[in-house]
């Protein structure tokens, strides 16, 4: 039970990231980033590989690059860093001025294309076996916990990032530089006419979501100490976009709120439960009633369960009714 | 001399790439849906040929399955759930989250139906036919003959007939066309059925040449789907074509050159090259505000 | 102030694939003057205004803006050197409130960087309460203060051609381009938009404003520019203008 627990609390906390990572993209910059699942995916892989050895090649059952046995936290820096450099190349031809429902069609082209090199390039991260054998950080010094205990640091580990993750975001929400990039969301051409940079202002939007996505790879990949392509196809994109959509898009707590409900208590909480059927029979229908809930949602209540915050302006001192001019 | 054979190839996948971007492109041309759940149709197409194949019907009927079957479906989609939600005011963007919900129904409910099994599909391939360095199987040659049919049966559909003419001006002004008393909502009809049974030829082809089977053929197959398309610019079937031809070809000659891993991301690669050095191919689409008809 | 005309438009063209919508307009815009840009339904007007702020690529020609050539700068940064319009179709941010589509407005680029807003600080914190201030008094000035919390998205049609001026007017341009500003806006707030273009020109700023209301550019602007199939065809005070017979001819072929 206990077991459940923990790593219940360490999924939320990691799908929690990617919701607001894509709370930043989509949300507040507009981005449809149906690629989302491939920037944690690029942090996980990039976190596992330097904190693997080196490939010697010889009797050696898995393939991959990089390996450097790199100590903690460094993993988890190079996840985040890995996930911001590929939102910059990504986001280099799809961030540009064009219909939105073409930049969805091809951030998920370049997500479907992702997985089918991955899969296939076997010497680059395993191929479509993934990798495993991923070192759990800090075991040596932790060598004193029991599993359970150990599962529990980690869970606290996870608050903690996510804490800070929620802070970094909480700030720019509410920034200038926050409404700035709403204003680019609304309306590309008129933030253009007030001299922002609509092309600069979404690429930061994108490369800071590329960045807390990888961030929460590399803290799911230690934790699993797996990763492979059956883990991030488009369905976990789609099942994001479900979470911040049925939680409120743009309000970080609504977005937090989606994410319990779906990615945990709908998508984690029966992988507990004793199997129905063949392997992977539950995993299936999971997806089915996913979309189903998408298409439920949007038909009944669009703008999400805690609705993106009203800003309340406050008039200055003498008050917006004395002192009127002319 | 492998560079040459994959040319062979290159057309077949073409071909494959063609019949399936042709549809998607007609559709979305005229609707203004960009309907991801193409993909999952695809399968679904290529599921009721297996499913006729598997009760030991006749050849013709194993082959008109797909096609029937899938353009029932898309039919369907489009005139129900496709509607019901634009007649909501849903946006492209919306409508993009729909087809996406819908593809991944779609597939994930083949996907438990079918057990999560890999099926082989058997086809008969026919004899290999050699001219020069090239080498086609009869299938293949009827796979690329198709490709050629579909293309010169749209045109002379939408150039030449009274349907098709008014289907362009739909396609160009919807509001102008429905007070013009053009009747959209046959027009419409057509064009879902018609998408529809593209997409399940294009997944028969593709599962007839693979010969495998399983519910994620279609959306493996889509992002290539997509790409010509895309590049294609919307609702042109010329372009689409030449699109795809240039992509089948890309592709497997990357694939001849050694890298086969690597083949459908060059395919991807001229896509990320148009948009980067061709934005204005993408931004008249980009500027028009887009009418949802469907 | 600089002696020459504060925007230059030299044999500008405009093609859109076949078309040609502007062919080879030159004008000439000096400080503290209103143009009335007019002409049929797609004469090019639009057209104009987009080369003019960088929505729309030139095919030929140059646009000057105070002697500095500007004809390849795209448009956020001829808005940062004083290049303010409107656009036809409404363009106010929906999902921020009136305040806030001000507010980011008076910011501008400087006030909206990531680096910028993100580390605390006086400056930050001045900068923030000075485009407050330009805020409030701009919404009191319009009558528009007990709205400040609506939404764009909840806005009339008339108010939200009113915000978008009200957006252009919190950068103080040297050229304001207004493409039909008085669409849907009633009429005690169409005086009210006259009476501020008047006032917008005597504090310094060049305006063009495309209006199909003949009225209302009688009463605003001093002089008019007549386009039709993309060239213009008269140029000239607006009396003189509406007896041409290029100009009948234009409205009326
Ligand atoms: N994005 C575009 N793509 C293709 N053609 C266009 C585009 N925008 C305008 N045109 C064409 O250019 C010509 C000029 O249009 P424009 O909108 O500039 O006219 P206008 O004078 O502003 O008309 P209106 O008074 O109706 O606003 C028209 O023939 C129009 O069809
Ligand atoms: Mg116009």
């Amino acid at each position: 039970m206990s077991f459940y627990a923990s790593t219940l609390i360490v999924y939320f906390f990691v799908d929690v990231l990617l919701a607001w990572a894509l709370n930043l993209q989509f949300g507040w910059g507009g981005i449809p980033n149906f690629a989302l699942i491939m920037f944690q995916a690029a942090g996980a892989y990039a976190a596992a590989v330097v904190s693997l050895g080196p490939d010697t090649g010889v009797n050696s059952f898995q393939r991959y690059v990089f390996g450097a046995s790199l100590p903690f936290p460094l993993p988890l820096v190079i996840a985040a860093l890995t996930g911001g450099l590929l939102a910059a190349v990504a986001g280099s031809f799809s961030l540009r001025r064009m219909r939105r429902d073409y930049q969805a069609a091809i951030l998920l082209i370049v997500s479907l294309i992702a997985i089918q090199v991955v899969s296939n390039a076997v010497g680059l991260l395993n191929g479509s076996n993934g990798l495993t054998g991923v070192p759990r950080p800090l075991s040596g010094l932790l060598s004193g916990l029991t599993y359970d205990g150990y599962q529990w640091v980690y869970a606290a580990w996870a608050g903690a990032i996510a804490l800070a993750v929620y802070l970094l975001v909480a700030r720019l929400g509410r920034s200038t530089w926050g409404r700035a990039l709403r204003a680019v969301r609304d309306d590309e051409d008129a933030a253009a006419t007030i001299g922002l940079n609509p092309l600069g202002l979404r690429m930061q939007a994108f490369v800071l979501g590329g960045v807390i996505a990888g961030l929460s790879g590399g803290l799911l990949v230690e934790f699993l100490a797996a990763w492979s392509p059956a883990a991030w196809g488009y369905a976990e994109t789609f099942a994001v976009f479900t979470a911040i959509i049925l939680g409120g898009v743009g309000n970080i707590w609504g977005v937090a709120l989606g994410t319990l409900l779906v990615q945990v208590i709908f998508l984690q909480v029966p992988t507990f439960l004793p199997q129905v059927g063949y392997t992977g029979l539950i995993d299936a229908l999971q997806w089915v009633l996913i979309g189903t809930l998408w298409l439920v949602c949007l038909a009944i209540r669009p703008r999400g369960l805690i609705p993106a915050r009203r800003y309340h302006a406050v008039p200055p001192a003498p008050g917006p009714g004395t002192g009127n001019p002319r | 001399m492998l560079i040459l054979q994959a040319l062979g190839f290159g057309v077949v996948s073409a071909a494959l790439i063609a019949i399936g971007a042709m549809g998607f492109t007609l559709q979305f041309g005229l609707t203004n849906v960009l309907n991801i759940s193409y993909g999952g149709v695809m399968t679904v197409g290529a599921f009721a040929a297996f499913g006729a194949g598997e009760l030991h019907l006749p050849m013709a009927l194993e082959v008109a399955a797909a096609p029937l079957a899938a353009a029932l479906l898309t039919w369907l989609l489009g005139r129900t759930l496709f509607a019901f939600y634009a007649r909501r005011g849903a946006g492209v963007f919306e409508m993009v989250m729909v087809t996406l919900a819908v593809s991944l129904i779609l597939q994930y409910g083949i996907d438990a139906a079918s057990g999560e099994q890999i099926y082989r599909f058997s086809f008969p391939q026919g004899a290999s036919l050699h001219a020069g360095v090239f080498t086609f199987t009869v299938t293949q040659l009827v796979l690329v003959a198709l490709a050629l049919a579909v293309f010169g049966g749209l045109e002379f559909l939408l150039r030449r007939t009274r349907l098709g003419k008014a289907l362009r001006a739909m396609a160009v002004e919807p509001r102008l066309a429905r007070t013009c008393g053009i009747p959209t909502g046959k027009i419409v009809n057509v064009v879902w059925l018609l998408s529809g049974a593209l997409a399940g030829l294009a997944g028969l082809g593709y599962v007839i040449n693979s010969l495998t089977i399983d519910a994620s053929v279609g959306t493996g197959f889509l992002p290539l789907v997509l790409a010509a398309a895309i590049l294609g610019r919307a609702g042109s079937t010329r372009g689409a074509v030449l699109a795809a031809l240039l992509l089948g070809l890309v592709t497997e000659e990357v694939a001849a050159a050694g890298g086969a891993e690597y083949s459908t991301v060059a395919g991807f690669g001229i896509l990320a090259i148009v948009l980067l050095t061709r934005p204005a191919a993408l931004a008249g689409q980009a500027t028009a505000k887009a009418e949802i008809t469907v | 102030m600089s002696p020459g005309p504060v925007l230059d438009v030299r044999n500008v063209s405009v093609r859109f694939g076949g078309v040609a919508a502007v062919r080879d307009v030159s004008l000439q815009l000096r400080d503290r003057e209103v143009v009335g840009l007019i002409g049929p339904n797609g004469a090019g007007k639009s057209s104009l205004l987009g080369a003019l702020g960088g929505q729309i690529a030139v095919a030929s020609g140059q646009v000057l803006l105070g002697g500095q050539d500007i004809t390849a700068a795209p448009p956020y940064r001829r808005a940062r050197l004083g290049v303010a319009r409107t656009f036809q179709h409404t363009s106010t941010f929906d999902g921020l409130t009136v305040y806030e589509n001000l507010l980011v407005s008076a910011l501008g680029a400087q006030g909206s960087g990531l680096r910028g807003s993100l580390a605390g600080g006086r400056a930050r914190r001045q900068r923030l309460a000075v485009a407050a201030e330009a805020t409030w008094s701009r919404l009191r000035e319009f009558e528009l203060a007990d709205m400040a919390d609506r939404y764009g998205a909840e806005l009339s049609g008339g108010q939200r051609r009113l915000v978008e001026i009200m957006r252009c007017l919190m950068r103080s341009p040297r050229v304001l381009l207004l493409d039909e500003p008085m669409v849907g806006v009633a009429p005690h707030l169409v005086q009210r938009i006259q009476a501020d273009c008047a006032r917008i020109r005597d504090s310094g700023v060049a305006v063009i404003i495309v209006e199909h209301a003949l009225e209302v550019v009688e009463a605003v602007c001093d002089r008019v520019v007549v386009m039709a199939s993309g060239q213009v065809v008269a140029q000239a005070s607006y009396a003189e203008a509406m007896s041409s017979g290029a100009v009948r001819e234009a409205y009326f072929a």
